[in-house]
């Protein structure tokens, strides 16, 4: 059966919701699942915003169907080709023979390269600034390079206000019948997964980010509904989310904190973290988040680095080396193009210590724009009382750093 | 053709050996001795006309030719090394940048008492980080209405501190490279002019090497040399003709040292005749004459081209390089053909030995006389993005980043007291201490003497801030190998102790790069001297300018607390890390992949040198990862 929503007048929510996917791209985990969003505009003439993933392909067909109630759909919007929105494309070429696509030149390119035979059909190829008429809406195509394929654009219904925003603006945690950002209590229980979502997916574009928030910018008063691709739709209090994605996408922490990762083969590392973490709360600064980089996905501490305002990173060596675990995580901040962190250091090393040395290294030569605090905790094996003054000075740091 | 000299040069070559065997001679063994410069006789030399050979009589010379100069050179370095570059420093580096370069005014105000030989001259180019590559020269000369200030100093300079004269460079256009280099006529004497060390050199020993050090020194607008930016142009054709003075040295020394080989073969038996007859020694005397002819010809050769006007660089770089290499090897083979007693000193052979090996280092190592010699073979080399000579660059100090608050406001307590202060603040803990014999490499604190340090008895005061500071004491060479106040031991540098704690107080060290690698480590380094131009207080946390003999009791009694603590094991105190060097231009991001386009990188792929600015790729640049056009960048 059909499982629609109305967003506003005329538009519908035509997507579905997926609980059995267990790892989002084939490598974040989503335990409260995704949705993929699509939605329908029945004007003069009928418009399909995007498609969905393949799992979701037959409640895309149910919903279509019965909102067409036996017409046409005229045209088909792809404002991104990847798969999780565009594997269905196929699939609706087929059951629609007249259906018109509207995308971009490089989404075309990209259609073909995935199979779908879009040759058949009147391909309409806009850029940056056309618009084009359904009846009585009007919509005006917008460049969206690199947020984050090179295809992507986004669409603005300048008759509503719906601003189709492709994969920004995007959450992970399937709706499960709410469809609405202010039908959720957000700030609580959704935030996270957003930012573990835009961080891992889009967050080295931070440039082009800030660019599509540019031209955003100039027409926010316009805007009255943004429809993501994943996660709730905003109809209230854009600004809230807006400011969250001008700050990830500048790579300033959202908070002034502390998240303490570590790595740990039999607990004295850990057990140096937790000191340290418990000193800082008693100096008061309490917001402070500990992770055990080899059980908890990478992800999540990707996440919660774009979040901290300081980033302490405790490592064993390993093979005269950093800690594997920790290399990936490093590697992963690199990747995600995190900027603008204050970093502080604790190695441990039983004979020869060198991850604090490598850590520093990393930091100071692949990443941007990072600070490291000099005051780094060396332990020999494990944390002793003759450590207690290099690990008092290290709180010190980190709390002048942070007051400061 | 005879390739033979005129009548009129040997008559020059034998007044001037004349001379050299009766004034020199007698002096040379107790000058290389006691580090002596021969005064007296460099007087004589001027009344004899000798100071001003090659310059016109009109400017006080003897208007001879520059072979006649060269000739002078090699007789008095054939007696000593020492006394012929006195020669050399003097006409070929003090002088000719004057009469080449000068007004008419600064020739008749500097040439003429130079070239009479009533004044000494001297060249100062040489810095430590401007040696072969003058581009890192760091003395400034900044223009304050009529007069310029300089600021900074020079190493190593021959005739220093008895010349009055002073070619020095400067920069007067930061950051542009040689191009901002200028040449100024400085005299000694002047407010804020002093000399640093007179050093202690493995040869040429009766010459005087002195650093010159520039505090605010005003000189006037009409000593400038040249035109602004000249200075570059002008310090190359000087080397060019100082090339031949230095050649001519090195062909004295070794003539000298060939010339006492010969009579030693000649006299010396064993197995029953003159060891000169033996085949082997016989063989190195016929090769060492070879060479000294050959070295001869290259030298007089280049100085009739200099005469004649034609281009003589290469020619001049040639002589210079083969002469002071041959001299080298005659010289080695000189004393070996003496055996033992060739090794023992107040041999001449053994000066010569020592004399010789400078020859193939100052004016220009051998090693830039080739890269000279191969530039005029080969012309300049295709572009490359290296960096060159001529691309600005200003080298970090060499201890890091430091805080360099020299306390200058107040009286000596005031400072002192706020440099307690400040130390106290930064957590050092004056209660405790360690013992003052402490090995350097443990110590947490050290309190070091340099030179500046003056007398013996003045180690009284370094060790009482020691002991008030709770620290081992350390010093710098000189104090420990040359003034041997100290075990050898303890002297802080890269070829002695490195010194990783936490506090190190250099007491009247001026901060040679061989010091300051000893102590990069250091948490804080305070710096006591009297010469605000020492090179320690660019490398200092804190400075004070200042006499030993007043700052030192001061700062003990204001750090002492009477019997010290033990001190706990060390926390070494982290200090700042060199900033990354700013970026050079914008980064630009690719909307077609993402990929970053980092102008300190380039596209070496696309053969875009690195250094290239994102706005100076050519219009059909595209990227080398999704093939998108430069539109398609968007600016980071």
């Amino acid at each position: 059966m059909h499982c629609v929503r109305a967003v506003t007048d005329n538009l519908y929510w035509v997507g579905a919701n997926d609980h059995r996917l267990t790892l989002f791209e084939n490598i974040h985990p989503i335990p409260k699942g995704v949705s993929y969003n699509a939605y329908l505009l029945l004007d003069k003439q009928s418009v399909l915003f995007d498609t969905v993933d393949w799992s979701a392909c037959r409640q895309l067909l149910e919903n279509i169907e019965y909102l067409l109630n036996g017409k046409e759909l005229d045209y088909l919007v792809i404002n991104h080709m990847e798969p999780d929105h565009g594997a269905s494309i196929e699939e609706i070429l087929l059951r629609y023979p007249k259906v018109k696509v509207i995308s971009t030149e490089k989404a075309f390119m990209l259609m073909r390269q995935f199979g779908f035979h879009v040759d058949g059909h009147e391909c309409i190829e806009v850029k940056e600034g056309d618009t084009y008429s359904f009846g009585e809406h009007n919509v005006t195509f917008v460049g969206a390079p690199m947020v984050h394929w090179p295809e992507a654009m986004v669409t603005f219904d300048t008759t509503n206000g719906v601003l189709f925003s492709a994969d920004a603006f995007g959450s992970f945690i399937a709706l499960d019948g709410k469809l609405f950002a202010d039908e959720v209590n957000f700030d609580r229980d959704w935030i996270d997964e957003a930012r573990r979502y835009l961080t891992n997916i889009v967050g080295k574009y931070g440039p082009h980010i800030q660019l599509l928030l540019k031209k955003a910018g100039g027409i926010l008063d316009q805007i009255k509904f943004i429809c993501p691709l994943h996660g709730p739709v905003w109809r209230k209090d854009l600004g809230y989310f807006v400011d969250k994605y001008d700050k990830w996408s500048r790579y300033e922490p959202e908070v002034k904190g502390v998240m303490i990762a570590y790595a740990s083969m039999y607990g004295n590392t850990e057990a140096a973290a937790q000191a340290l973490a418990a000193k800082l709360c008693e100096r008061g600064i309490t917001n402070v988040s500990v992770y055990d980089v080899s059980n908890t996905h990478v992800s999540y501490l990707i996440a919660e680095s774009f979040k901290y305002s300081h980033i302490v990173l405790a490592s064993v060596t390993y093979n005269l080396g950093i800690y594997p675990v920790m290399k990936n995580y490093l590697e992963d901040m690199k990747a995600l193009n995190l900027q603008n962190r204050t970093f502080a250091i604790i190695e441990n090393g039983s004979w020869a210590c060198k991850s604090g040395d490598l850590m520093q290294k990393f930091i100071d030569e692949e990443m941007k724009n990072m600070t490291v605090l000099n005051q780094r905790l060396s332990l020999a094996s494990s944390l002793q009382e003759d450590k207690s003054v290099e690990l008092d000075m290290l709180v010190d740091a980190i709390v002048e750093s942070i007051n400061s | 053709m005879l390739f033979q000299t005129t009548p009129a040069h040997e008559e020059l070559r034998a007044k001037v050996r004349a001379f050299a065997e009766e004034e020199i001679k007698p002096i040379a063994f107790q000058l290389d001795q006691q580090n002596e410069f021969p005064d007296e006789a460099i007087k004589k030399l001027g009344k004899l006309g000798l100071m001003g050979i090659p310059y016109p009589k009109e400017y006080g010379g003897a208007g001879l030719d520059a072979l006649s100069y060269a000739i002078a050179v090699e007789e008095l370095s054939r007696v000593d090394g020492g006394t012929g570059v006195i020669l050399s420093a003097h006409v070929s580096l003090g002088s000719w940048p004057i009469f080449a370069y000068g007004t008419e005014e600064q020739k008749k105000k500097y040439l003429v008492p130079l070239a009479s030989g009533e004044k000494i001259g001297a060249f100062g180019l040489t810095e430590p980080n401007a040696g072969s590559d003058a581009g890192g020269t760091e003395t400034t000369a900044v223009l304050k209405g009529d007069h310029y200030v300089l600021n900074g100093g020079k190493i190593f300079i021959t005739n220093a501190p008895k010349a009055d004269t002073y070619v020095v460079f400067a920069v007067t256009t930061p950051d542009i490279g040689t191009k901002g280099i200028s040449a100024f006529i400085v005299e000694k004497g002047w407010k804020g002019f002093y000399f640093g060390d007179h050093y202690d050199k493995m040869g040429i020993r009766s010459s005087s090497t002195a650093e010159l050090i520039f505090d605010n020194v005003e000189v006037p607008k009409e000593n400038l040399l040249g035109k602004e930016g000249d200075g570059f142009k002008i310090a190359m054709s000087t080397l060019d003709g100082g090339r031949i003075g230095i050649a001519s040295q090195a062909l004295g020394i070794a003539q000298g040292a060939y010339e006492n080989a010969l009579e030693y073969a000649k006299e010396r038996i064993q197995f029953g005749k003159p060891i000169g007859f033996q085949q082997s020694i016989s063989f190195k005397l016929a090769d060492m004459a070879t060479k000294l002819r050959c070295a001869r010809m290259l030298i007089y050769s280049a100085a009739e081209m200099k005469e004649a006007h034609v281009p003589y660089g290469m020619e001049s770089a040639m002589a210079k390089m083969y002469a002071s290499d041959i001299a080298l090897e005659v010289t080695n083979d000189a004393l070996q053909i003496f055996g033992g007693s060739g090794f023992m000193k107040g041999m001449e052979v053994e000066r010569a030995y020592r004399d010789a090996k400078i020859t193939t280092i100052y004016e220009g190592t051998n090693e830039i006389q080739r890269v000279v010699i191969a530039s005029h073979l080969l012309g300049k080399p295709p572009k490359s993005e290296s960096s060159s000579s001529s691309k600005p660059k200003k080298p970090a100090p060499v201890t890091g980043v430091r805080k360099n608050m020299i306390l200058r406001d107040g009286t000596a307590e005031e400072k002192v007291s706020a440099l307690v202060e400040h130390l106290k603040k930064d957590g050092h803990d004056f209660t405790v201490g360690i013992d003052i014999d402490t090995p350097i490499v443990q110590a947490e604190r050290v309190v070091s003497a340099g030179k500046g340090i003056g007398d013996k008895k003045n180690m009284k005061l370094i060790e009482k801030l020691a002991k008030a500071a709770g620290a081992a004491i350390g010093s710098s060479r000189p104090v420990a190998e040359t003034l041997k106040y100290v075990p050898l031991n303890r002297y802080v540098g890269m070829s002695g102790q490195k010194f990783t704690g936490n506090l190190y107080i250099a007491c009247g060290i001026s901060g040679a790069v061989q010091h300051l690698k000893g102590i990069k480590d250091a948490s804080t380094i305070v710096a006591i001297n009297k010469n605000p131009s020492a090179p320690i207080f660019k490398n200092c946390d804190y400075g004070i300018v200042g006499d030993i003999n007043e700052i030192l009791p001061l700062l003990a009694d204001a750090l002492d607390t009477g019997d010290k603590q033990p001190a706990p094991p060390m926390v070494k105190m982290k200090r700042p890390k060199l900033p990354k060097p700013a970026p050079i231009g914008k980064t630009y991001v690719c909307g077609g992949c993402g990929y970053e386009y980092i102008p300190e990188l380039g596209d070496p792929d696309a053969e875009i040198a690195a250094g290239t600015l994102f706005e100076k790729l050519p219009e059909d640049w595209v990227c080398p990862e999704c093939a998108e056009s430069k539109e398609q960048f968007i600016e980071v």
